[in-house]
């Protein structure tokens, strides 16, 4: 008990001393939740928030574009510019000089090709119901398109987001001269008013409920993902600090000392497992209180706390484990520290991109998402997504936590190995 | 009891993976209790080989190593606490300081904590490293991490100190003080195998000298018995005549 006390209190002091390894193990993780975080809610609220602006380049002969430009800007999703008659070159100019985000340039023949479009589709609609008679044969108009032109750094998801808002006005105005046309096919001089209000008020909402278990909704936001991501990824990258630490005592000699003392070499790779799975559970604890205490004053979301603590520890216990036991590997395995710290740090950021730390495993090609599968970093993530935001039951979790018990019972099983190997042990 | 070996060295190989020739090849000899053996050679003699085996680091193609520190044979595991091993490198913890380092290796041996405070104390005083106790090594000069790492070795009060090049890379003060420090132990009782290339130091300081080359023991007897044997004046030109001027890596 005596050795392992003064191994754990040694490894504690070397850890202590390195005062870069701590800075990598603490200060890079909070800098990443806090500008990730920062990054991802301002893009969605800059979707869904703050007004985006935009110009609109109206070269339309007839009234539909002006009633378009209304609709959109009574939307008050947009801060909307108005131009009339600027050329190609004075709308890219608006983008590079004015900061535009995007000019939607609606054609010189908007009105005409959008009246005549739903004139035929209400014409077809009459001779179906027997109100008119069947023409022979319905011309069929080209229509020139609306442009959209953007600036070229602007996502491709932000992009489509914007057009399908965009999409979703004109449909309305297009069924909105519709039936203003079938009215005026029937004798009627105008839309009754009462009707154009409802058409207009009465739009199903699209209410957003997130599947889990718990009465507590926790909605998916960027605190939700980006505080377990980067505290799971901050645990991974520990390889750095305790593979390069072992590959250290290797080349120094120490093991070798070791070897002529009457004490255990796996005393030495427990204590140091016990003494860097403290300091994952602290980067964890640490991590997760900005989440919860400090993202709210500074205008983040709160990171909403799962149901069960012992859930919650244990899931951070096996995550904590797993990356532990892959960092004595690389340790144990690289003779140089240059070897240990350069493919440590790159396998974990692969596994990173390839576990959804980044970008969700479910936007990624369906191969890759199988390829995702080998990283345990995806593992942990799930679990915590199964933790936060599913409320999962224990046996939801019960899968992830076998593989990530697999995956650390198969490094120490390496481990033992090389040492044994070694004459170690 | 006089003239007492405590260890036999019988016959011991080493041959690594993926090399053709030997490292230490069929060398046998004793240790005497009390005595201050030096170990010879050129670079890449078999000198580290040789003492790593006798001290349990690398085990041994063939041929034995027999450890007689109480009187009877014990295996290798059970003399650990009763010996000392000082490598060539500093194997130590830089991060920490002197004290730290000397506290964690003693208390691997279980010293009880107010024996291993005393003897801390006493070794720091001794090694002249009592103003940089509690520095971090990592600021220590070559001489001094020399120093502690010599004290690491016999923290356990071993009775036989094994020393891989002690004093390589260090000023002469440094190698003094180690070397009238290793005499001191040596009056109180310990046995000490020490290898080095300096052949000067092994005149002043060993009572038998062992000449390793090419793995092979070339020669093994007392100072005077070597400069009467092969007609020298002194260990460099029997070490010269012995092993001969052609580089070695």
């Amino acid at each position: 008990m005596r050795k392992l006390i003064a191994t754990l209190k040694k490894e504690g002091l070397v850890l202590l001393n390195d005062k870069v390894g701590l800075l990598i193990m603490f200060l890079m993780p909070i800098f990443l939740v806090f500008i990730i975080t920062i990054v991802q809610d301002s893009t969605f609220k800059l979707v869904s928030e703050n007004k985006i602006d935009i110009a609109i380049n109206n070269l339309d002969e007839g009234n539909l574009g002006d009633s378009l430009v209304k609709s959109l800007t009574a939307a008050g999703a947009f801060e909307i510019t108005t131009y009339k008659a600027l050329s190609n070159k004075a709308c890219e100019a608006l983008i590079s000089k004015e900061k535009k985000l995007l000019v939607i340039v609606l054609p010189q023949h908007f009105s005409r090709d959008l009246t005549q479009k739903t004139s035929e589709i209400s014409q077809k609609m009459l001779q179906e119901f027997g109100v008119v008679e069947k023409n022979k044969s319905s011309k069929h108009l080209a229509i020139n398109n609306l442009e959209i032109i953007y600036d070229p750094v602007l996502q491709e998801n932000y992009r489509l987001s914007m057009s399908n808002l965009i999409s979703s006005y004109l449909g309305a105005l297009e069924n909105q001269t519709m039936i203003t046309q079938l009215y005026q096919e029937m004798g009627y001089d105008q839309v009754p008013v009462d009707l154009m209000k409802l058409m207009m008020k009465n739009n199903t909402k699209i209410v957003q409920t997130p599947a889990n278990a718990s009465d507590k909704k926790m909605i998916p936001n960027a605190s939700q993902h980006n505080v377990p991501a980067w505290s799971i990824f901050a645990m991974f990258f520990m390889v750095v600090s305790l593979g390069g630490n072992i590959v250290k005592e290797k080349s120094n000699g120490s093991f070798i000392r070791l070897k002529t003392i009457p004490t255990s070499f796996s005393l030495l790779l427990m204590s140091k497992m016990i003494i860097y799975l403290i300091v994952s559970l602290l980067q964890m604890v640490v991590i997760f209180s900005i989440g919860y205490a400090i993202f709210p004053h500074i205008g983040l979301p709160q990171l909403s706390m799962p149901d069960s603590l012992l859930q919650l520890v244990l899931v951070a216990f096996v995550c904590a484990l797993a990356a532990i036991s892959y960092a004595l590997l690389i340790g144990i395995y690289f003779s140089t520290q240059d070897q240990a710290n350069g493919f440590g740090a790159v396998s974990i950021i692969i596994f990173a991109a390839l576990g959804g730390i980044w970008v969700p495993t479910f936007v990624m090609p369906e191969f890759l998402q199988k390829v995702s599968m080998v990283s345990p970093l995806h593992w942990c993530l799930e679990l915590f997504y199964t933790l936060f935001l599913r409320s999962g039951s224990w046996m939801e979790l019960a899968e992830g936590i076998s593989v990530l018990a697999s995956f650390s019972a198969i490094c120490l099983v390496f481990v033992y190995i090389k040492i044994k190997k070694q004459k170690l042990i | 009891m006089k003239n007492q070996p405590i260890i036999i060295v019988d016959a011991i190989q080493k041959k690594y993976r993926n090399s053709a020739e030997f490292s230490v090849d069929q060398v046998s000899f004793e240790i005497i209790k009390g005595e201050k053996f030096g170990l010879f050679g050129p670079n890449g003699a078999g000198k580290t080989t040789l003492i790593s085996m006798m001290c349990g680091i690398i085990e041994q193609t063939s041929g034995e190593v027999h450890y007689f520190l109480e009187g009877t044979e014990q295996p290798i595991a059970k003399v650990l606490t009763k010996i000392g091993f000082v490598p060539q490198d500093f194997a130590l913890y830089p991060e920490l300081s002197a004290r730290q380092n000397l506290s964690y290796f003693g208390s691997l041996y279980e010293i009880p904590k107010n024996e291993l405070n005393s003897r801390i104390n006493f070794l720091l005083e001794t090694l002249g490293l009592v103003h940089v106790a509690d520095k971090k090594v990592a600021t220590f000069s070559g001489g001094m991490k020399r120093r502690v790492n010599l004290a690491i070795g016999i923290i356990n009060n071993p009775q036989v100190l094994f020393l891989d090049e002690p004093t390589v890379g260090v000023d002469v003060q440094s190698k003094m003080a180690i070397i009238k420090y290793l005499d001191y132990l040596n009056e109180q009782g310990m046995t000490i195998i020490y290898t080095s290339h300096h052949m000067k130091e092994a005149e002043e300081f060993c009572d038998r000298i062992a000449l390793i080359d090419h793995g092979k023991l070339i020669a093994l007897d007392h100072l005077e018995g070597i400069k009467t044997k092969y007609e020298v004046e002194d260990l460099e030109s029997f070490f010269i005549k012995l092993t001969g001027l052609a580089y070695r890596d």
